[in-house]
This record gives C-alpha cells, sequence and structure tokens, in this order.
C-alpha cells in the first residue's frame, strides 16, 4: 500500500501578532538613542562606548539606558513607556 | 509616528533574532550582528567591536525596510481557521519521511492524524475545534483545540488525553510560567507536566514506580504531544528559534501524576487552591532531574543532605530567585511525616538548610545575583547566604514514585514560575 492518505496540518502560521513597518530615520544627528540593556556580561560595556560613539562620532543628543532585570524575561512596561517617550531610536540587545 | 528600532545580536543568535522578529510582526527589524560569545570578550575588545558596531547602527538607522513607513494592519489576534488537508503518503514509511522534511518529528516516528483520528479525540472536550486555547511563544501560533488534537494525535496519545492537554497548553501560556524564555534559552528547560485528581488514575498516569521512566503510555505520550505543540504550532524548532545548548531527554517527554495515596499532606492541586476531586495539570519549568540517595531515617538528618543537593553555585534558581521542587518518594515523606513535620514545615527547613553562601558563586554570576536579587537580598558580601526561592513557600515539592529511597531534585529555569490549571472536559 503506497498511496496517499488524507491528514490534517499540525503546523500553524506564526505570527499571529499585527505586521509593524520599519522605520528609517533620516540621520543620528540630534536624535535621542535608547538602550534596553539585556543584562547579558559585557552588554553593558558595549552600551556605554555605543553611547560614547554615537554622541561624539554621529553627533546623537543624548542617550537614554535601561537595563533588564535578566535576559529571558521582558522589561518593564515603565521601560517601554519610558522609550516611546523619550527616544527616536531604540537599541535591544539578543545573545550573549 | 512610532520609534525606530534595532537589535544587537550575538552571532549565535542571528537565526533566533530574524525568526523572533517575523513572529513579532516585524520581519524588517534590522540586526546589528557582533560576534559570540560577546561575553567572554576584554574591556579593549568590547571597546573594538563597539567601534565597529556604531557603523552598523548608523547605517541601519537610515535603511528604509521593504515595509517601510505605515504600520499595516495585521490579522490583530490569534486566528482560529481550521487546519489544512493535506495528501501524505499512506505508508507508514513514506508518511514518516514526509514529517521528516518538514521537521513534525521530535525524532521518533509519528501515528498519522487522520481526519477521523482526529475527530476521535475531539469528540473528548465540549470545545469547538477552532476555539484558540493559547498562542504559543515564540512563534506565537493560535493553539486551537483541533491542531492540539492533532499533535497528540501524532504523538501516540489515547483520544481521552485531549482534555489534560488544554489544560497544559493553558498553563504553559500563563505569562508567569514565560513560555517565551523558555522555549527560546541556551538552558536545557522542558515542562514538567504533573497531573493531580481523579483524572489521573482515569488516564493511567503513571504515579509511582519508574513515573518519570519509560513504560507508560499516557505519561509518554502526554509529555511528547506538549512537545510537539511547542515545535509545530509554537515554531521552536531546535537549533532555530530553540537555542538549548545541550536540550535534555526531558524535552522528549516529561509527564507524571503525584502518588496523592502515598502523601501525607495535602496534594499539590489542593495545596494550590483546587477541590481534591478536581482534577489539574500543573506545568514546571524543569531544567533536569537529580537522583537524592538516602537511607537518613531521621528527619532531620534527611532534610540537611536534601538541602545540601539543592544549594548549588551553578544553579538558575539561585541566580534569579527560582522555585526549585523536590518529588519525595514515599518512604522520605514518611520519615517526615513520623517526625510531625507539615508540608509547609518541610518547604521553611529546605529553604533555610539549602541557602547558599555568596562566596560559592562564580565572580560574574556574583556580580549576576548582585543585580537580578539586590532589592531582594540588599547589599552582598562573601558571606551572604543566597537563598533558591525568594521565600520557603517557593520550594515546590510533591510526592512520586515507588518504594526506594531516592527523592528527585528539579532545579528549574529560575525565571519562571510553576502554573496550575483545572482540567475541563465540558
Amino acid at each position: 500500500m503506497t498511496g496517499n492518505s488524507l491528514i490534517l496540518d499540525p503546523t500553524v502560521p506564526g505570527g499571529s501578532a499585527p505586521r509593524h513597518g520599519r522605520k528609517a530615520l533620516d540621520g543620528l544627528k540630534g536624535k535621542v538613542v535608547g538602550f534596553i540593556d539585556n543584562a547579558k556580561p559585557n552588554f553593558h560595556h558595549l552600551v556605554d562606548d555605543l553611547a560614547e560613539l554615537l554622541v561624539s562620532r554621529y553627533g546623537v543628543a543624548s542617550v537614554v539606558k535601561h537595563r533588564k532585570r535578566s535576559a529571558s524575561i521582558p522589561a518593564p512596561q515603565a521601560v517601554y513607556a519610558d522609550v516611546k517617550e523619550k527616544c527616536d531610536l531604540v537599541i535591544t540587545g539578543s545573545g550573549d | 509616528m512610532g520609534l525606530a528600532g534595532l537589535t544587537i545580536c550575538s552571532t549565535a543568535f542571528e537565526t533566533l533574532g530574524r525568526a523572533q522578529a517575523r513572529a513579532l510582526g516585524c520581519p524588517d527589524l534590522p540586526l546589528a550582528i557582533i560576534p559570540h560569545p560577546f561575553g567572554l570578550r576584554t574591556r579593549e575588545e568590547v571597546r573594538q567591536i563597539a567601534s565597529e558596531c556604531v557603523e552598523d547602527i548608523a547605517r541601519l538607522a537610515r535603511e528604509a525596510g521593504t515595509a517601510a513607513g505605515a504600520l499595516s494592519s495585521g490579522s490583530g489576534g490569534a486566528r482560529a481557521d481550521r487546519a489544512r488537508r493535506l495528501e501524505a503518503p499512506g505508508d507508514h514509511d513514506g508518511f514518516n519521511r514526509y514529517c521528516r522534511e518538514r521537521r513534525w518529528s521530535d525524532g521518533l516516528p509519528l501515528v498519522p492524524p487522520t481526519p477521523e483520528r482526529v475527530a476521535a479525540m475531539l469528540g473528548h472536550t465540549g470545545r469547538a475545534p477552532e476555539s484558540v486555547v493559547a498562542a504559543i511563544a515564540p512563534a506565537y501560533g493560535a493553539a486551537t483545540v483541533e491542531v492540539i488534537a492533532i499533535n497528540a494525535v501524532m504523538a501516540g496519545c489515547e483520544p481521552q488525553y485531549l482534555p489534560v492537554l488544554i489544560a497544559a497548553v493553558e498553563a504553559l501560556s500563563d505569562p508567569k510560567f514565560n513560555l517565551q524564555g523558555i522555549q527560546a534559552t541556551t538552558n536545557p528547560v522542558a515542562p514538567w507536566i504533573i497531573v493531580n485528581g481523579p483524572i489521573a488514575r482515569e488516564l493511567g498516569v503513571n504515579s509511582g514506580l519508574n513515573c518519570l521512566g519509560q513504560g507508560t503510555w499516557a505519561n509518554a505520550t502526554i509529555g511528547r504531544a506538549v512537545r510537539l505543540v511547542l515545535q509545530n504550532i509554537g515554531g521552536a524548532l531546535p537549533g532555530e528559534m530553540d537555542r538549548a545548548t545541550q536540550g535534555q531527554p526531558g524535552k522528549y517527554t516529561f509527564c507524571c501524576a503525584e502518588n496523592e495515596e502515598a502523601n501525607p499532606w495535602e496534594p499539590l492541586h489542593v495545596e494550590r487552591g483546587h477541590a481534591r476531586e478536581r482534577s489539574t495539570v500543573t506545568v514546571v519549568g524543569a531544567a533536569g532531574t537529580l537522583n537524592m540517595n538516602t537511607h537518613a531515617k531521621d528527619a532531620d538528618d534527611l532534610l540537611r543532605v536534601l538541602a545540601d543537593t539543592l544549594a548549588h553555585p551553578t544553579s538558575n534558581d539561585y541566580y534569579f530567585g527560582g522555585e526549585p521542587w523536590v518529588i519525595l518518594s514515599p518512604e522520605h515523606a514518611e520519615v517526615l511525616k513520623l517526625a510531625g513535620l507539615t508540608k509547609a514545615d518541610v518547604k521553611r527547613r529546605l529553604w533555610e538548610a539549602s541557602r547558599m553562601a555568596a562566596s560559592r558563586l562564580a565572580a560574574k554570576d556574583y556580580a549576576r545575583v548582585q543585580h537580578t536579587r539586590g532589592a531582594e537580598l540588599g547589599a552582598m558580601n562573601a558571606a551572604t547566604l543566597v537563598p533558591a526561592a525568594p521565600t520557603a513557600d517557593g520550594i515546590g515539592i510533591i510526592v512520586a514514585g515507588g518504594p526506594g529511597t531516592h527523592s528527585v531534585y528539579v532545579p528549574t529555569f529560575g525565571q519562571t514560575r510553576a502554573v496550575t490549571k483545572p482540567v475541563d472536559r465540558d
């Protein structure tokens, strides 16, 4: 018996979330950049260095830094509200 | 106007980053890639990486994506479509080859989910096939009753197991469980499914000898079905969004019942607020099992060695203030009961005696504990005693297994809490 049989698909399309487009900036000069540090080793150093370079090399107006309690949990709502209010660009970390 | 976003991702996490961005509706999210493992770099190397990364950030921030500009509206919620019908090879080998090519399996042969088998399973719940039980992280696929049943058929479940699986999916998707973290982590975490109440006996879920081992159909296939749901609906495929460094055997199946008859105290579901005659499913983000073999017959002596086993300096529970679990063997539970201890007493004694001197932690982990638990523990020094859970009731206890002097330590992911849901057959 090698014919075909009917089966039901065990998978579903992922991503039932609403789709968001990507927003581009017209350069970084004068912009406010926010960081959400994932609390992995060294990431706070990277954030410090990037903050300095973004200001000195690209004229970023200011940098807002937040650090999560740990990598595997979402940032608190207050962090999202803060970056949404103050920032033009938000940078997060993934991995270690 | 919205906010521009960008993620800095180490190379080993690029696959996850891209898949996760797609799943969350941001397929064009720019990623700035840095070398992995980043945490091992010296301070000078970090400066060098920052110097290159900042150029990527400046470039990526200017680039528009293919779907740049306004937000486009998507489905805006969990979908409730009926499952697609597919033509698959009818023979055993051909069917399994077909599944393997699509990565639908845990690595073992599957049962074909024919419409007849799925319909028979759906007859064991009053819920509509298209009703959505939960969206499963990290892909956030909609787990309808029907798709759960399809995966349960494939795992070899008996039709009457379906209500247990629906309760398990509800529990897994509770935010306290942190399925997103558990599915995508490098840690070896598997959901441990604990069944309580009359349904355990009805379905033959083993709570006694070898209850975490092989040989019982319900334990094996219920745990396996949960894994298939996590892969096929949640999208956590090994090496892709499932980033486990090694994983663990419990990711194939990890399910048992509590041995309520041998439990000298209230069973887990009663402790967690349910009536004794109610059936429940509890899920725990388990990072493995460790045999705690001791002939101790004195309660103090027994608690001392169990607590000593809990304390180890590479434990997520200690890093984050977690919820470590102990499966007491009936014999060990009896020793504690004969000493007049309640379950709450046992938890308190274990919690106190398992506090670990901070000096045992690696320097980086000491810093991690200071950051994650600073609010809880206050200023730390090498002599600070770090508890495995923030409070004594954070130690989880069930009684399970058969005769023998073996209890089991079940450490957890740490950033997770057990969730209990009632089994609803209507």
